[in-house]
């Protein structure tokens, strides 16, 4: 019979017996064998891995003081040298995920096996998905067994140190990793098979990963139009004549803001548009095409709208990554709130 | 968000879309006479700014060209 797998389990002050959240400042400590979660764990991993030692750690201590963790929990794995880190389940706690995940860092840079699990939407699983091994679970501790289940066969393969195969066989979150291999038939009798199944109504999978677009919760509605401060935004790329504040064409790293403070309207003297992703010249002939501010002086002017905030926010909205674009977004987001203005026309070429 | 593509902005999440003219003269017609480029133009715009008034459960296209219509 071979030598069961040396099991190091990282959990947090709450199940690892020390207390709740008035004791999450304590430091890491070790505790030889399984700790409560443990036990259940190394009854789920059966006779062929044994929880030599629970690693404990308080949530703010771990998070506050990472470096200073980081070390404690080096040393103890240096000491028990396991073949196998498991931290957690930490399901929907952030701090207890952000331990989580960083008790695994410290093993992996070690040369140790790790891996965790938590809830998909946990900030350890955001940070970290890509350089760790993260199980997914429910939010709550209900989801216990289930996550322990998970984790059982993957923990006893990476502590045989046997390679672990893609995310979607194996059931981790992916890890944004892409390998080449041999899918036995060519790409185009695959897609012609998938076009098949989707005219029959058979169910089929695309081999392009998608990442679904976030869901922004709708702004509640405006009670009274001729009393708000109405913003304009444009990705039309628009810019002063000229372009003298440098504005790219394509890919932007910034926004630029202007005032119209002084305007009644964007004249084509004064305006116009340096955008890679269509033909500039109409826009140029009349700006407000993409910032309708002849528009809105006029509702204003009849009392329709408030006020006409007096900055707007350009940039050219053409081959800049989705992050980017999200950033931008935040920011001129954040400066509008400051501003006081209750809403935006955002108009996209 | 006035979009002449106004499919690609209910895809991604945007919740109030307004469907604009073209991508080269989102909110006008330089096609039309000044003053019907103008009436147009402020149709598109103004249809935007009602919809800042509306409670929308998710992305949501209006169509200035058929009002009351989503």
């Amino acid at each position: 019979m071979s030598v069961p797998l040396r099991v190091v389990h990282y959990v947090n002050q709450f199940f690892g017996g020390i207390g709740g959240e008035d004791q999450a400042d304590v430091g890491v400590t070790v505790k030889a064998d399984a700790v409560g979660p443990g036990r259940v764990l190394e009854k789920t991993l059966g006779d062929g891995a044994r929880v030599e030692a629970t690693l404990i750690g308080g949530d703010n201590f771990v998070n506050e003081r990472a470096d200073e963790a980081a070390r404690v929990i080096a040393a103890e794995l240096d000491r028990l040298k396991p073949d196998v880190l498991i931290a957690g389940p930490a399901f929907g706690s952030g701090r207890y995920g952000l331990a989580c995940a960083l008790a695994c860092k410290v093993a992996q840079a070690q040369g140790v096996p790790a891996i965790t699990a938590m809830h998909p939407e946990n900030p350890g699983a955001s940070s970290a998905r890509r350089e760790i091994y993260i199980v997914p679970t429910g939010a709550s501790t209900t989801s216990m067994q289930a996550a322990l289940d998970a984790l059982a066969p993957l923990v006893r393969r990476l502590g045989r140190r046997e390679p672990l195969g893609s995310a979607e066989v194996e059931g981790y979150m992916p890890r944004g990793i892409r390998r080449v291999h041999d899918r036995g038939r060519p790409g185009y009798q695959r897609a012609l098979d998938m076009l098949l199944d989707k005219l029959h109504g058979r169910p089929y999978r695309s081999e392009v990963p998608y990442a679904a677009p976030e869901r922004v919760p709708p702004a509640p509605p405006i009670a009274d139009l001729s009393r708000a401060r109405i913003a304009m935004v444009t990705t039309g790329g628009l810019v002063r004549k000229g372009n003298p504040d440098r504005q790219v064409s394509a890919n932007a790293v910034r926004y630029h803001r202007h005032t119209v403070a002084e305007l009644e309207s964007l004249s084509p003297a004064d305006w116009e548009a340096y955008h890679a992703g269509y033909f500039n010249h109409l826009v140029n002939s009349n700006p407000n095409y993409i910032l309708p501010l002849s528009f809105l002086r006029d509702l204003e002017r009849q009392g329709k709208v408030g006020h006409v905030h007096e900055h707007i926010y350009a940039l050219p909205g053409v081959s800049t990554p989705v992050a980017v674009s999200a950033g931008h977004g935040r920011s001129i987001a954040a400066d509008l709130k400051a501003g006081g203005v209750e809403g935006a026309l955002l108009v996209a070429t | 968000m006035i979009s002449a593509i106004y499919n690609f902005a209910l895809t991604t999440g945007a919740n109030r879309v307004i469907r604009g003219a073209r991508i080269e003269h989102v909110c006008g017609d330089p096609t039309l006479s000044p003053e019907k480029d103008y009436a147009f133009g402020m149709r598109i715009v103004t249809t935007a700014l009602q919809t800042l008034t509306i409670a929308v459960p998710g992305p949501t296209l209006f169509d200035p060209m058929t009002p009351g219509k989503t």
